[in-house]
């Protein structure tokens, strides 16, 4: 924003005492205001100022910045407000993370010369919950991001990075968690109004990096091959970050005859989570049992007399046997994505809708509870993968941290787009069919 | 103007103050009715604060303010040795009917010593405001908020140019006398930026206070003036009468410290 503005940081002229800053030394005074302990990142802390005045045409902002460099700070301008008229002020808001054991006094005291100085903090305002499931008015509402809320003069960072949740701090003042309105319990204290809230917008990666080279998030018209390739090389860095993989499937994937690829990575130990509905599970054992998809021949791509009615008799039987797990000890079940689940132990929720068949015993109708099972199996996840799957893609986007990767697959664009517009703007969408991706990707993996 | 009755060097606030050096009160009063007579001369009128003992520095009205139109802005002094005549000034433009317009407490503003108008022709005036030394660039913002005028604050780098009086000397819609050396970097590209055709001072004139001048019309009343100044300022037009203020300058100030104008008009519309 500076640099379009006109200005460019001096490389002269930045008079000899701000040479001096380059010798910090000593213990940084954490007690100063504004200055806060990154949670994150332990060896940084976070200092916030505020400058205000006539900033442009007195080249004070310039001035500020270049004393920021020459002391080599990393900062940020996390608001900017240009006055429009020649007696309007303006006003920006500098963050910036400095290293512990630096002395940031002769800094500060020099940034406050030129009018810049430490935003004073305050404490979130908190209030007490009078009512089980209901939050009090002017209740904090979460994004994805990461959070982080003051107490007691502290920054305490928010556990469970979830939208559209409230920040419950706990009893002692120590911790402090998104919890979801129907998960409120009375006294709970809920985190009111923005102030005492910092929010950390994902620093979007630079560089050769995963899907840099895509100019949108939504991509029809990029090589597949080689956003498979990148898919890949992200899930095998998650994998090796030691975070866990979670698939949302919808029945599109066994339709187009990517339930066999998708098993397979599951049995090679690709999918630690699993979200999907009560179609997907049934025809992913409809697939395996009668080698149909909604009586479609996966082989010849015909319909098979009857057909239509396979998915029924496969709900009946898993119901008749009291589940999915119960199936495959039955020898009924034999092999397929939920097979290969049940077998590696890989948990998964099966949320169920209004328009379900049976449905399967495993299937959560209630969808509150099906909605907590998922948020239980969040923390951890470092990557999703959407596949062929619109409602369940969209809870559980609802669900995740926006520091999830997340890989929306779909025929159709809309489905990543509307991902991005409930707030998952982390979402990447690759428009293909989902059976050849995942046949692509299995190639790639194993 | 302030008769200097009581003035001498009885403190040491900025470089050119020692009080060991005396200051002869015949001297410094003869001097001072010059410039009066000079001032009178190029068709100024005189208004008169009373002066007040125990405030030496009460002389120097430049620091009494700011003025625009009937609104008067008291100083706040940086040094407690001046913190007292703000009282004396403010009663001052409440008897003549000013409205007056205090700066919050913390912030540091010395008058028309740290803030003065320029106006560009086919420009709005800007206030072009000192800071660092004696000034607080905190204080531009909220004058500009008092009196809706645009404000530049340019950082002052020199001690010995402790005020913006002593190296900025609005002349005309065009011109003002600059001392580059008392601005960093940026305030002198914010100066270069606002008057077309400066007019620059070296550093040995600045030294001789040949920025502290005082104009009225076409007449610029000067402490002294080098004969390259003198020159160039013929040449664009202006008369120079040289009024010696030796005995003021033992306290850091000249022509222009000794007076404030009350001609003044700095918001926009």
């Amino acid at each position: 924003m500076l640099l379009k503005v006109g200005f460019t940081p001096a490389r002269v002229g930045v008079d000899s005492w701000a040479l001096g800053l380059y010798r910090l030394t000593g213990q940084l005074r954490s007690h100063q205001f504004g200055v806060a302990h990154l949670g994150t990142v332990d060896h940084m802390v976070r200092v916030n100022l505020e400058l205000e005045g006539h900033l442009i045409d007195s080249l004070i902002l310039p001035k500020v910045l270049d004393l920021l460099v020459a002391a080599g700070v990393e900062y940020r301008l996390t608001d900017v407000t240009i006055g429009r008229t020649a007696t309007d002020l303006s006003r920006v808001l500098i963050e910036m993370d400095v290293p512990v054991g630096v002395d940031l006094d002769p800094l500060l005291e020099e940034l406050q010369v030129h009018g810049a100085n430490l935003c004073v903090e305050r404490d979130c305002a908190l209030a007490v919950a009078d009512t089980d499931g209901v939050l009090p008015s002017g209740f904090y509402s979460t994004t994805n991001l990461q959070t982080a809320v003051r107490v007691d003069g502290r920054w305490i960072e928010v556990i469970g990075p979830e939208m559209d949740c409230a920040v419950v701090v706990s009893a002692d003042r120590q911790l402090a968690r998104t919890v979801p309105m129907h998960r409120i319990r009375r006294g709970d204290l809920v985190v009111i109004g923005r102030e005492g809230v910092r929010v950390d917008a994902p620093d979007r990666p630079r560089g050769v990096s995963a899907f840099e080279f895509m100019g949108s998030d939504v991509s029809s018209e990029k090589p597949q091959a080689l956003l498979v390739r990148r898919v890949a090389d992200r899930l095998r860095a998650v994998r090796e970050a030691g975070l866990k993989v979670l698939v949302v499937a919808g029945p599109a994937v066994i339709h187009t005859g990517g339930g066999e690829d998708l098993a397979r990575l599951v049995a090679d130990g690709w999918v630690d989570v699993l979200f999907a509905g009560n179609g997907f599970a049934t025809h992913d054992i409809e697939s395996n049992v009668f080698g149909t998809s909604l009586g479609v021949s996966l082989d010849a791509g015909t319909q098979t007399e009857g057909g239509h009615s396979n998915h029924l008799r496969v709900i009946n039987e898993v119901r008749r046997l009291g589940s999915i797990a119960a199936t495959i000890d039955a020898g009924y079940v034999t092999k397929g994505v939920m097979y290969e689940c049940i077998r590696r132990g890989v948990p998964f929720v099966l949320a169920g809708s209004v328009r379900d068949d049976g449905p399967l015993p495993d299937t959560i109708t209630d969808v509150v509870e099906a909605a907590d099972r998922m948020r239980e199996l969040v923390p951890g996840v470092g990557a999703a993968l959407m596949l062929a799957s619109t409602l369940h893609a969209i809870a559980t986007g609802n669900l995740l941290p926006a520091s999830v990767e997340t890989f929306c697959v779909d025929i159709n664009m809309a489905v990543s787009t509307k991902l991005s517009d409930r707030g998952s703007q982390q979402a990447l969408g690759i428009v293909t069919d989902v059976g050849l991706f995942l046949r692509r990707l299995a190639g790639e993996l194993l | 103007m302030c008769p200097p009755d009581h003035f001498e060097v009885a403190y040491e606030i900025n470089p050119w103050m020692h009080t060991e050096v005396a200051v002869d009160g015949d001297l410094a009063r003869a001097q001072w009715e010059r410039l009066v007579s000079a001032l009178t001369e190029a068709g100024a009128v005189i208004e008169w604060l009373s002066p007040v003992r125990g405030l030496p520095d009460l002389v120097f009205t430049a620091n009494a303010g700011l003025v625009d139109g009937h609104v008067y802005v008291p100083a706040r002094f940086k040094n407690p040795e001046r913190q007292p005549e703000t009282e004396h000034d403010t009663a001052w433009f409440l008897d003549h009917q000013f409205t007056v317009k205090p700066l919050p407490e913390g912030l540091v503003l010395e008058g028309a010593g740290d803030a003065l108008p320029f106006a560009a022709r086919g420009r709005p005036p800007v206030l072009v405001a000192g800071y660092r030394i004696r000034s607080d660039v905190r204080a531009h913002a909220v004058v500009s908020r008092l009196l809706g005028v645009a404000v530049r604050s340019v950082e002052l780098v020199d001690p010995r140019l402790y005020h913006l009086d002593l190296a900025f000397c609005p002349l005309d819609a065009r011109r003002a006398l600059v001392v580059w050396a008392a601005f960093d970097h940026y305030g002198r590209k914010v100066v270069a930026d606002l008057v077309p055709e400066p007019i620059e001072l070296l550093p040995e004139e600045a030294f001789a206070f040949v920025g502290n001048s005082v104009v009225v019309g076409d007449v610029i009343i000067m402490p002294t003036c080098p004969v390259r100044v003198g020159r160039l300022l013929e040449g664009a037009g202006f008369s120079i009468e040289v009024c010696d203020v030796s005995e003021f300058i033992k306290a850091g100030g000249a022509c222009r410290c000794l007076t404030l104008a009350l001609d003044v008009r700095l918001s926009l519309g």
